[in-house]
């Protein structure tokens, strides 16, 4: 048996189901992006977004819920990433367990239990005003406010992991040598383990960023009608509308903008030092 | 050491916060009342008693079920068979054929199933069975390719020579060596694929009819109109199944090293 | 403390130090005079990095008391101590150019930046490398990474440097290399040094005194001579170069003079022995490849002449290793010179193996 056939062999019929249900669909919808209702070629679909201050409000809200998860992931991640780091096998196993474990349960289960916790008469809010905090419940939920919480709750395992991974690789006897050299274990955190972590963090970020700005679920479940976000307006543009074109083309500027803001970022951080450095 | 003590702090707290909605959900679930409450009034099974009144809930679970099983296996298989292609020849546009394979993963799901659904409404299998099993195929199969090529990167090939000098056939040599050692790598591939599958929402979102839906949907539906226990039970039902699955995968091949993180270096 | 008593650079006081319930540094008792140059000498597992690691502070005693110029350092933290220490990885800052590796430590004493730049440069022309300033560590060979590592410990004007293991992650070549770069910049410096090493070869060319450890215990404090001639017990013996041990007990004792029956009938005699035996003692007695001598015939001047049958002749560049069947036992010899094949043949029927009655060494038996 040639090397040449069993490589296609063994490849082809994976490859065939990404030709079939991947390439080719994608391939067609962006020709459907570019097309008008009597299917002729047309760039309307894409002008209409720059045009209608509504579709920029909506991608700017959408950059937005997608900027504050970040933050608040890598807020909460970086402690939980750097624990691990520090931790013996056996604590680094169960923190890695309870943190990965939630996020093979499916989304939408998640999100009912953020409701039943953030509703106006959920936990939160009827714990508050039985201790007498609050007297009126706090608006947690159907905003900006919730869908971060929820984003944030679906992605920190991912920065936690890109964080981690950073963490892990880095030279134990880095932090004794600065100490040695006079560093305490803040100067030592702020010289050596922070600097050395960057390709984790940067990594963390533009992943996080990414899965923000293209999730559904989330959005549609904890934001409520007042909270649009750039995926749901696509949904409804292909389900209810039945406007395919238009659904196709505010899908694909999503993940256009995505891109050029990932782009963007990591241009600025990877800079000439960054590169020589940790370029393999 | 008073830093890890902050550190221990947040990190019990980040895991709190993962897992509130499930430490909420399940107790809510046992609720007497007739709405939703958290903590609950009484404790009552009529809630998961009601799940059997619900044909929507039991048919998509089946669905969902067979869905996930189905397309776990022919990914499994599908992504395995690719993986030995690009792990055991060195050819020309491997790296090619390897990025092809885990590409899926870098698109956003919304685009995956917004394309599915404009390609199959064309060749007519939008919101049947068969549409959503190819797009669950799919999406596990880049998981399915990097597992296993992980799995096979540690392998040593001189061992199958070994295996050929002493006389052995190269299905032989196939079976009693090469599997056995990727053994775990096949079988948490597989494992995560039913899960991926089984979770799934935003691809079959596009693909699913009032006949055929997946259990995640029905529940998305479902909560669009009403927010009772009702969901808590059949949600807990999810909680469980999928409890049951991390475990073994777990066992059978470890979460830390599934999501990358095994201590080398340490 | 009374005015009387010395300033040491390091004392240790009858450190302890265990893990659990496993003691892995038991009683260990040094004094450190300025400028001494002193090696910590083991195989793995006995206890010398520990020991490091709580001089440089990353561990604390368990027992004992640990002093630098004469202040107790117990329970004060690494930052605090002063010390420069250099690591088995070199561990210099990826992120960090070579310059300012270097000026770390300086940049935390709030060195001008001045002051600073002419520290740099002084130090990298001591270490031979000035040019290297503005380059990152990847860029690096092993043995430049560990002379600005060295470099960078020294800047700051330590009152004491630690070495772990700096010269083990080294080829040969570039180990005896910057080995003598060590011997050079201690003598230019003189700044008092301890160094962690398993290699004997090592702790021998470089040290003023050597501590052997073993299991934790210190087994010999010494000079390099002593440490090779005047071995405390057997494990010092057996670890420090390549020995033939044979097993007998006492016939006969003169003085310093002893006579030894091996096990299967051989007579040795040793001379100029520091201890002292009984007759009838159970003895080793050992003496080192290089002492013995190969000989067609007797040596009328050695005191000691057996007559073998070499087996193997290795021909290991400067000598060559023998390997010479007497009686139960294989002597291992090593003569400088080349055998040649007519003569190694000969040599299998018969030779003789001659030393001097002073080179062997002879300890009592140990129990257990």
């Amino acid at each position: 048996m040639s090397k040449r056939l069993s490589v296609t062999l063994l490849t082809a019929p994976a490859l065939i189901v990404l030709l079939g249900v991947f390439l080719i669909p994608m391939l067609l919808m962006l020709l459907l992006s570019f097309q008008d209702a009597k299917q002729a070629f047309t760039l309307e679909n894409y002008a209409l977004f720059f045009q209608d201050t509504f579709y920029l409000e909506i991608l700017w809200r959408t950059i937005r819920v997608s900027l504050w998860t970040v933050l608040a992931t890598l807020v909460l991640g970086y402690p939980v990433a750097m624990f691990m780091a520090q931790a013996t096998g056996k604590m680094r196993g169960i923190v890695t367990m309870c943190i990965l474990a939630p996020h093979l349960i499916s989304v939408v289960i998640r999100n009912f239990g953020w409701v039943v916790v953030l509703g106006e008469k959920g936990w939160i809010n009827e714990t508050l005003i039985a201790l007498g905090i609050i007297e009126t419940p706090l608006r947690l939920l159907y905003n900006e406010l919730g869908v971060v919480i929820g984003l944030t709750d679906s992605f920190i395992a991912y920065m936690v992991l890109a964080l981690a991974t950073s963490l892990y690789s880095i030279d134990p006897s880095l932090n004794k040598a600065a100490s040695i050299l006079g560093a305490s274990r803040t100067r030592t955190f702020f010289s050596v383990t922070l600097p050395l972590s960057l390709p984790g963090i940067v990594a963390g970020t533009t992943l996080v960023f990414s899965l923000s700005m293209s999730a559904f679920v989330t959005p549609a479940l904890m934001g409520g009608t007042s909270v649009k976000v750039i995926p749901v307006l696509a949904y409804e543009q292909i389900m209810s509308t039945l406007n395919w074109p238009l659904g196709a083309a505010l899908a694909f500027l999503l993940l256009g903008s995505t891109i050029m803001l990932v782009s963007l970022y990591t241009k600025l951080i990877e800079n000439k030092r960054y590169k020589e450095v940790f370029a393999s | 050491m008073k830093k890890i003590n902050v550190l221990g702090l947040i990190t019990f707290l980040v895991i709190i916060l993962v897992n509130l909605p499930f430490l909420v959900i399940i107790p809510s679930s046992f609720t007497a009342a007739g709405y939703l409450a958290f903590p609950p009034e009484g404790f009552s099974w009529k809630w998961y008693a009601m799940i059997l009144d619900r044909p929507e809930f039991i048919d998509s679970f089946w669905t969902s079920i067979k869905l996930a099983t189905i397309s776990a296996i022919l990914a499994t298989v599908l992504g395995t068979l690719a993986a030995f292609a690009l792990s055991k020849y060195k050819f020309r546009g491997s790296g090619f054929i390897n990025a092809l394979m885990l590409s899926p993963l870098t698109v956003p799901s919304l685009i995956i199933g917004i394309s599915a659904l404009l390609f199959f409404t064309r060749i007519g299998i939008a919101g049947t069975f068969m549409g959503l099993l190819l797009a669950h195929i799919l999406i596990s199969i880049p998981y399915v390719v990097r597992l296993v090529l992980t799995g096979l990167s540690s392998f040593d090939y001189t061992l199958e020579k070994a295996g050929y000098m002493l006389g052995a056939h190269p299905l032989r040599v196939f079976w009693d060596i090469t599997l056995p050692l990727v053994r775990p790598a096949i079988a948490s591939g597989m494992i995560f694929s039913f899960l991926t599958s089984f979770d799934n929402v935003t691809v079959s979102l596009f693909l699913v009819a009032p006949d055929t839906t997946t259990l995640p949907l029905a529940i998305f539906s479902y909560m669009q109109e009403t927010l009772d226990p009702l969901v808590a039970s059949i949600s807990s039902v999810v909680i469980l199944l999928s409890l049951v699955f991390i475990i073994l995968l777990e066992k059978v091949y470890g979460l830390e090293r599934l999501f990358g993180l095994n201590s080398q270096s340490h | 403390m009374s005015f009387l008593a010395k300033v040491y650079d390091v004392e240790l006081r009858s450190i302890m130090k265990k893990f659990q319930n496993n003691v892995v540094v038991q009683d260990f008792n040094l004094q450190v005079e300025q400028g001494e140059f002193i090696s910590f000498l083991g195989p793995s597992g006995c206890g010398k990095t520990t020991t490091l690691n709580m001089i440089a502070g990353f561990l604390e005693p368990d027992g004992g008391d640990l002093l630098i110029k004469g202040q107790r350092m117990n329970g004060v933290p690494p930052y605090k101590r002063e010390l420069g220490m250099v690591f088995q990885t070199y561990s210099l800052f990826p992120h960090m150019t070579v310059a300012e590796n270097i000026a770390y430590g300086l940049k935390l004493r709030k060195v001008n930046k001045a002051e600073m730049k002419e520290r740099v440069d002084r130090v990298l022309s001591l270490v031979k490398l000035p040019n290297v300033a503005d380059r990152y560590p990847k860029q690096l060979s092993g043995g430049q990474r560990q002379r600005i590592a060295i470099a960078r410990a020294l800047v700051i004007e330590p009152s004491l440097l630690l070495l772990d293991e700096p010269l083990s992650n080294l080829d040969a070549k570039l180990r005896e290399e910057l080995r003598d770069e060590l011997k050079r910049l201690h003598h230019e410096i003189g700044v008092t040094t301890i160094f962690v090493t398993h290699d004997q070869e090592e702790a021998l060319s470089l040290s003023d005194r050597i501590v052997v450890l073993n299991h934790g215990f210190v087994e010999q404090i010494g000079t390099p001579l002593e440490i090779y001639n005047e071995p405390a017990s057997e494990f010092v013996h057996t670890f420090i170069g390549k020995t033939n041990r044979l097993e007998g007990e006492v016939v006969e004792v003169n003085g310093d003079r002893l006579t030894v029956r091996t096990n299967d009938g051989m007579l040795i005699q040793a001379a100029k022995q520091t201890r002292s035996f009984a007759p009838n003692q159970k003895v080793i007695a050992f003496v080192r490849p290089e002492k013995i001598q190969l000989s067609a015939t007797a040596s009328s001047d050695a005191e000691n002449n057996v007559k073998g049958e070499l087996q193997i002749a290795s021909f290991l560049g400067s000598f060559t290793e023998c390997e010479v069947k007497v009686g139960g036992n294989t002597l291992s010899v090593k003569v400088q010179k080349l055998i040649d094949k007519a003569t190694e043949q000969e040599a299998a029927k018969g030779i003789i193996c001659y030393w001097n009655a002073e080179d062997v060494l002879v300890m009592p038996t140990e129990r257990g």
